[in-house]
């Protein structure tokens, strides 16, 4: 699969530390939602932010895939419901 | 390394300790009362999975709980090289064995033993369980980390056969797929989940008070509605509060925030520490576990160990694993955070001084950890050549593998021990064919780059791997890498000679050499160290049955197929493949006495050893022995089945040795019996009973089992077989079966096998 554009949303706004956590993304707060943004390689490297969110003890939100970083796809990023 | 002392003289790698700790429970911690009896009411569940996200306080749970249990308790702290079964279940055979009795031991010598599955580790384990009879609770904490299906598998297994006296309690942030299905529809299974975890208003009111933090009702409500209950949420905001004036206050601006809930909290906590203190967490916090003596090392100061003991008396998200203050870890989401806020430049330099103070205390594993997360390839590959034996012979290959497969090719390209060692690991445990090329193509390399480190016993190594590799389909090439591998043991390599002299000895017997296969064989059971490698032994010992089975001596082939099954028993390779050689031979020498039906089941358990996912030689022998053999008990169409499939294997090898020859046979005796059982005419048609008798015959039952199972008497049966004998033109049972066989007559049977 080739790299494609993905927003991860979790809840909250994450202070500045938190970019370190998820390097070669963008981290954008606002609203009470933290948006994670950037191209994932593959399946292990989403697998892996999505590990990275449960360590941290972050609630994730959605898992959305972009297509070609301009528009939302829609079909893929029903958020599942808080725990 | 003399032959004879290879058994005592084989260190594996050290146990950690830490992972064997059951964590401290902090006197601040609130005793969570309706949780500790939800887990006492479910005192006849197997499985108890404890199931939620970091920081529900699933661990303090599980440890308060045990506690106040009597029973003695096995704690595992799991992590992610537990995908390594190997080391997983040499921690818990260690946490077992530690129960007394050496109940942990016999699990702990399947592990160490070549060529054992570890299942067989697992079964001798619960073995000891049984026998330990009395109640026990086994703790796999962090069930999660584990990944691989190796791993997976043998928890599952063990999770089918734990025993009535024993209780299993896991803690996971995510389901593990050990058949936790299954388990739910057997009511076998209790879960307690982050909605059972999360504290209740009530419990947070009782925790902040024990803490001495003042707060109104209205404050504790909305702590726990914006926290959600969740718990290290709660304890964060008490170390937050504690030291406040006005902490109904700072509570309602908390609740305004659209901060998260861990960030912020963690951010008051930190904000509020001494910056000597806060400094020598963040610092800290790249280890995972530690001793004051390596926080010492790490960060250059001496007074660690008064630093933790302040810090564990203050905060419970310092851990202690034991009372004496010489392990501690940080909570997961704490150390987690920590990291974030150190560095980046920092952590590699910490984490090299933590590799190098482990490794000199023996701590290989956590050695190669700290080298590996601080990027040093090159200290990662030393490690790995001077520890190498230490992960063979303790089992460690998928240890092995892991490590050799995250260093780069042009490292390894320069230390030819490594992509051997790796080959032979890959080789052992049936990893993909690429996975096993590469490392040998990188051997390859590395003995063109570095002639001058390519010793016998890299040469035998390689070349013995070759050697089994190929013999799957090319039967020459293998009788040449083997024969290789033996002379580079001679020249000095002497550690390996019974492995190699056995897979010499197979290559030769499938390319049709017997009497040089059979001198070789003799060469390798008798080596005085040949019982310390047993796969090599029993695969050895089941060449000779063969051999003599073939050659006509079948009683002497019989002794050493009995030989090889009871040593394989004894020694863990009874379910390997090795041992499928000694079935095969058994039931040639069986057929050739005449004992049939014993010649079948044998031959089947042969065949079903050798199986695999693709077609090998090995299994195409062990299928035209099974067919030969149903062939001579007259279960012809069985028999044709069998070669069959035999013939469509061995078409697609490019060098079948003597296959081919055995194979035209099997098809000529087959023809035979074909022959005079079917050429007799039309017959009368037996009667519905007389086929069921028909059936019982075929199965290999006696005339007094079928009249059991038919419940009819013995003389009905006697009866009901003269008619058949008499319908059938048969003056005998085989003949008879041999010619319903033939006449289809029992294609009509349901019965199995």
């Amino acid at each position: 699969m080739p790299p494609r554009m993905y927003r991860l949303v979790v809840n909250g706004e994450l202070g500045p530390r938190y970019a370190s956590a998820f390097t070669g993304m963008t981290v954008s707060a606002a609203s009470g939602k933290t948006e994670i943004t950037g191209a994932i390689i593959d399946q292990s490297h989403l697998q892996g932010l999505l590990e990275r969110i449960s360590d941290l003890g972050l609630t994730l939100y959605s898992v959305t895939p972009l297509d070609n970083g301009n528009g939302e796809s829609g079909s893929h990023g029903a958020p599942p419901p808080r725990s | 390394m003399s032959s004879g002392t290879i058994e005592s003289g084989r260190p594996g790698l050290r146990v950690i300790e830490p992972k064997l700790m059951p964590p401290r429970v902090h006197p601040g911690m609130l005793r969570r009362t309706r949780l500790l009896a939800a887990l006492d009411g479910e005192g006849g569940t197997p499985l108890t999975v404890l199931n939620a996200a970091v920081g529900y306080g699933k661990t303090t749970l599980v440890r308060s709980w045990c506690i106040e249990r009597p029973e003695p308790v096995i704690w595992i702290t799991l992590d992610p090289a537990d995908d390594d079964p190997a080391r997983l279940w040499t921690h818990l055979a260690t946490g077992v064995e530690r129960l007394g009795q050496g109940l942990g031991s016999g699990a702990m010598a399947a592990i160490g033993t070549r060529g054992a599955p570890v299942e067989a580790a697992v079964d001798e384990l619960m073995n000891g369980l049984v026998r330990h009879g009395r109640p026990a609770t086994i703790v796999l904490d962090d069930l999660h980390t584990v990944g691989s299906d190796a791993s997976l598998r043998s928890l599952r297994h063990a999770i089918e056969r734990v025993p009535g006296n024993v209780r299993v309690l896991a803690s996971t942030r995510t389901d593990p797929p050990i058949g936790l299905a299954r388990l739910r529809a057997r009511r076998a299974l209790a879960e307690i989940r982050a909605r059972e975890l999360a504290f209740t208003v009530e419990e947070a009111g009782q925790m902040l008070e024990h803490e001495g933090i003042a707060l109104s009702g209205e404050s504790v409500e909305l702590l726990v509605e914006r926290t959600e209950g969740w718990p290290a949420g709660l304890y964060l905001a008490a170390l937050w509060l504690r030291d406040l004036d006005d902490p109904d206050g700072e509570v309602r601006a908390f609740a305004g925030s659209a901060r998260e809930v861990g960030d912020y909290l963690t951010e008051e906590v930190l904000t509020a520490l001494a910056p000597e203190t806060r400094d020598f967490l963040l610092r800290t916090s790249v280890l995972g576990r530690f001793t004051p003596e390596l926080c010492d090392a790490v960060l250059g100061r001496s007074d660690s160990a008064a630093v933790l003991g302040q810090l564990a008396a203050s905060n419970m998200f310092l851990v202690a694993l034991d009372a004496r203050g010489e392990w501690y870890r940080y909570h997961h989401l704490f150390g987690e955070v920590l990291q974030l806020e150190l560095s980046g430049e920092a952590a590699p330099e910490l984490r090299l001084r933590a590799a190098a103070w482990c490794s000199a205390h023996g701590l290989v594993e956590d050695a190669i950890e700290y080298a590996a997360a601080a990027g040093d390839a090159e200290m990662v590959a030393e490690l790995l050549l001077e520890h190498h034996l230490r992960f063979i012979w303790g089992g460690r290959l998928e240890q092995f593998l892991g490590w050799t497969r995250w260093l780069p090719s042009e490292l390894l390209v320069s230390h030819p021990l490594l992509p051997a060692s790796a080959a032979a690991a890959a080789a052992a445990l049936a990893r993909p064919d690429v996975e096993l090329e590469r490392m040998l193509v990188l051997a390859e390399r590395a003995r063109r780059r570095r002639p001058e480190l390519w010793s016998p016993y890299v040469e035998a190594a390689v070349e013995v791997t070759r050697a089994e590799a190929i013999q799957r389909g090319d039967v020459a090439a293998a009788v040449e890498h083997a024969r290789r591998a033996v002379a580079a043991a001679r020249a000095g390599a002497d550690v390996l000679g019974v492995g190699v002299l056995a897979s010499l000895s197979q290559a030769l017997f499938f390319a049709g050499d017997l009497d040089q296969s059979r001198q070789v064989a003799v060469d390798a059971v008798e080596r005085p160290d040949a019982p310390d490698v047993p796969d090599g032994y029993v695969g050895a010992l089941g060449l000779l049955a063969l051999i003599d089975a073939e050659q006509g001596r079948s009683e002497s082939a019989e002794a050493w197929a009995r030989q090889a099954i009871a040593f394989a028993h004894q020694r863990f390779q009874a379910d390997s493949w090795v041992a499928s050689l000694a079935h095969l031979g058994l039931a040639l020498a069986c057929a050739s006495t005449d004992r049939l039906d014993e010649a079948e089941r044998e031959a089947l358990r042969g065949e079903r050893l050798r199986h695999s996912p693709q077609p090998t030689i090995g299994h195409a022998h062990a299928l035209l022995v099974l067919a030969q053999v149903r062939v001579a008990r007259s279960r012809l169409s069985r028999g044709a089945r069998d070669l069959q499939r035999a013939q469509r294997a061995i078409a697609g090898f490019p060098d079948p040795g003597r296959l081919p020859e055995i194979a035209a046979a099997v098809e000529q005796s087959l023809a035979a019996t074909q022959a005079t059982a079917g050429n007799r005419g039309p017959i009368e048609e037996p009667s519905p009973a007389e086929l069921a008798v028909l059936r019982g015959l075929a199965a290999g039952l006696s005339r007094r089992e079928i009249g059991a199972e038919l419940y009819i008497s013995l003389n009905t049966v006697k009866s009901h077989s003269r008619e058949l004998y008499r319908k059938l033109g048969a003056a005998s049972k085989a003949e008879a079966v041999a010619r319903a066989e033939a006449l289809g007559l029992l294609e009509r049977s349901k019965s199995p096998g």
